[in-house]
């Protein structure tokens, strides 16, 4: 396995310990809004930032957040990306 | 309106929508006349279904100078909930609007209240003759629902009287000056967000910024909107702060003179990294309870630290600890507290609610010659500072949003296999508290479990469904033989909870 593609299982695990307990899909869609697609309430966000400088030492102090690098799975993979190579 | 308030200008933070002041009273007035137009009277009641932008204060408003009172609905709650809401006020007319859910409005539709349309803000404002508002100083005003939405609803009615009393006491205890451009991030159908956060200021000629309650992109970028905006005075939740802290630049346009933090414990950790973040001393926990109108006391001494608990001083109010929290005789001799000693928390203030809504009994419980017991436990030091220490009332601080056990007990007891039910509160690093509850059912297969969870998304809004289940043989009972939350708290803590997720994947 990549270490793409265990950020990827890793995050899809966390976002499922996170997620709205009714959220019928089986398959969390990688390119669907976190919010818009039902998944997590907008306060679980904050759960998500806790869980990325826990587990890849995001610093978001720092940078700040762009709601946008948190809008999807891919995007929140697409972040690590860039902290991993910066 | 009466004669010397009158309202700042109001805007709404992400349509960029606005209205003057002179605008709002053409509004106020059209709004007003089309009401009496389609029956509304001084006396009766009126649901207002959204919030949180224009056309609620215009409506507001409006509805208040009909001489109407006005209960702002929670447009998440379920429309069992909405129904028994109803059927306790029986209003004449509900405001909706395009956010609120089509099945709140056909609910209130079947017990014959009458829907109305917002405002239409989009129309030209004309100038019309002045109205003479018909409302009286003791006439009702508001009715804000705290609990028992599933079964016997505690609404708290507040007159005008009430409510300008409250307003002129934080006026003379804070000044005005600080709140010329106030932001409301916080929801208009509870005290905090719309008696003080909003009506306060803005009855007061101040400007209003009106934003969707607790956005959390919104607060993802607090402090560049507080730049962009020119804010001088916020007020929040702690778990509004998370977010902001984490993720958003600190302001630096030097504009906010103020900030207020409550419905919720401020740790002193969580207030030192507010007050950094701001730039300003003036972080305030303000302590509040709807039944006073909300704000009754905050920190806005002189020299104090952030501290676990403190408070500070009474804004219009006397503060007194007890040491018993019995209505019948509070002040038998001896009953006041020693300074420093922990005791019930007592409070007199001209802002008192004039009663629960058609509980005149509930309503003697907890008020009693002008004191009205709060259900908080404190104390006051060497200084004369009060400190908060606890909460006697049943509730659950779910972010700021309470949710009462009882009402989720009250859901769960009507569902046929339940034969004992708990809520109770969980930590939650998101909200500060999460709502759980322990079970007891006569079946317990995954198919019952399911129509359960069907079952509470049909009786109760979202934020209130317990997002963790312990199914157990009995519910434990504490030293007295009496169930107790704490005690099934404990209880559950080294239990295995319900797998909710993997149970409703299995049957979807």
């Amino acid at each position: 396995m990549t270490d793409k593609e265990r950020s990827r299982q890793e995050l899809v695990d966390f976002l499922r310990t996170i997620q709205r307990p009714d959220y019928s899909h089986a398959v969390i869609d990688e390119e669907s809004g976190l919010v818009e697609s039902g998944l997590i309430d907008s306060l679980a966000l904050l759960q998500i930032v806790t869980y990325l400088e826990q587990a890849y030492g995001v610093d978001f102090s720092e940078r700040g957040i762009d709601p946008e690098d948190l809008r999807s799975v891919n995007s929140i993979l697409d972040l690590i990306a860039r902290e991993a190579a910066s | 309106m009466f004669a010397d308030l009158t309202c700042g200008a109001l805007s709404e933070l992400e349509s960029g929508r606005s209205c003057s002041s002179q605008e709002i009273a053409m509004r106020v007035a059209a709004g007003a006349a089309r009401l009496r137009a389609r029956g509304l009277q001084r006396g009766d009641r009126l649901f207002i279904l959204y919030g949180n932008n224009l056309e609620f204060f215009v409506d507001l408003l409006a509805a208040w100078n009909v001489g109407a009172s006005v209960v702002p609905v929670d447009n998440r709650l379920t429309p069992f909930e909405v129904e028994n809401l109803a059927r306790t006020v029986t209003p004449k007319f509900a405001l909706t609007d395009a956010t609120v859910p089509t099945a709140l409005g056909d609910a209130l539709v079947a017990l014959g209240v009458e829907l109305l349309g917002s405002s239409d803000l989009a129309a030209d404002a004309v100038p019309s003759a002045n109205a003479f508002c018909a409302a009286r100083l003791d006439d009702e005003a508001l009715i804000l629902f705290t609990s028992g939405t599933t079964g016997v609803p505690k609404g708290v009615v507040h007159t005008h009287r009430s409510l300008r009393a409250r307003w002129l006491c934080l006026r003379q205890s804070l000044g005005i000056d600080c709140f010329r451009r106030t932001l409301c991030l916080l929801p208009t159908h509870f005290g905090h967000g719309l008696i003080c956060n909003s009506l306060f200021p803005w009855l007061f000629g101040q400007d209003l910024i009106i934003a969707p309650p607790f956005s959390p992109y919104l607060l993802m970028r607090l402090g560049p909107i507080v730049d962009e905006q020119k804010i001088t005075f916020l007020s929040s939740v702690p778990s509004m702060w998370g977010l902001s802290l984490k993720g958003s630049k600190p302001p630096q346009g030097n504009t906010l003179q103020r900030i207020h933090c409550g419905s919720a414990p401020l740790s002193a950790h969580l207030w030192g990294q507010i007050q950094q973040w701001s730039g300003i001393r003036a972080v305030y926990n303000a302590y509040g309870i709807t039944e006073t109108g909300s704000w009754v006391a905050g920190t806005s001494i002189e020299d104090f630290e952030p501290e676990d608990g403190l408070v500070g001083v009474p804004w219009g109010a006397v503060i007194k600890i007890l040491k018993n929290a019995d209505p019948q005789t509070p002040f038998a001799d001896g009953a006041e507290c020693r300074v420093a000693e922990t005791g019930y928390v007592w409070i007199n203030t001209p802002a008192l609610m004039q009663g629960y809504y058609g509980q005149p009994e509930l309503t003697d419980q907890v008020i009693s010659g002008g004191w009205f017991v709060t259900g908080d436990m404190g104390l006051i030091d060497d200084r004369g500072r009060f400190y908060l220490k606890g909460r006697e009332r049943d509730e659950i601080n779910k972010g700021g949003a309470k949710v009462y056990p009882a009402d989720v007990d009250a859901v769960v007891e009507r569902f046929e296999p339940a034969t004992a039910v708990c809520t109770f509160a969980i930590a939650d690093p998101a909200y500060g508290q999460n709502v759980a509850m322990a079970v007891v059912l006569s079946r317990q297969d995954d198919a019952t479990l399911r129509q359960l969870h069907g079952w509470l998304k049909e009786h109760l809004a979202e934020f209130k469904i317990p997002q963790r289940w312990y199914v157990v043989d009995e519910l434990p009972q504490n030293s007295r033989g009496k169930v107790s939350r704490a005690t099934v708290q404990e209880f559950c803590a080294s239990l295995k909870p319900v797998d909710l997720v993997g149970l409703l994947r299995r049957g979807s």
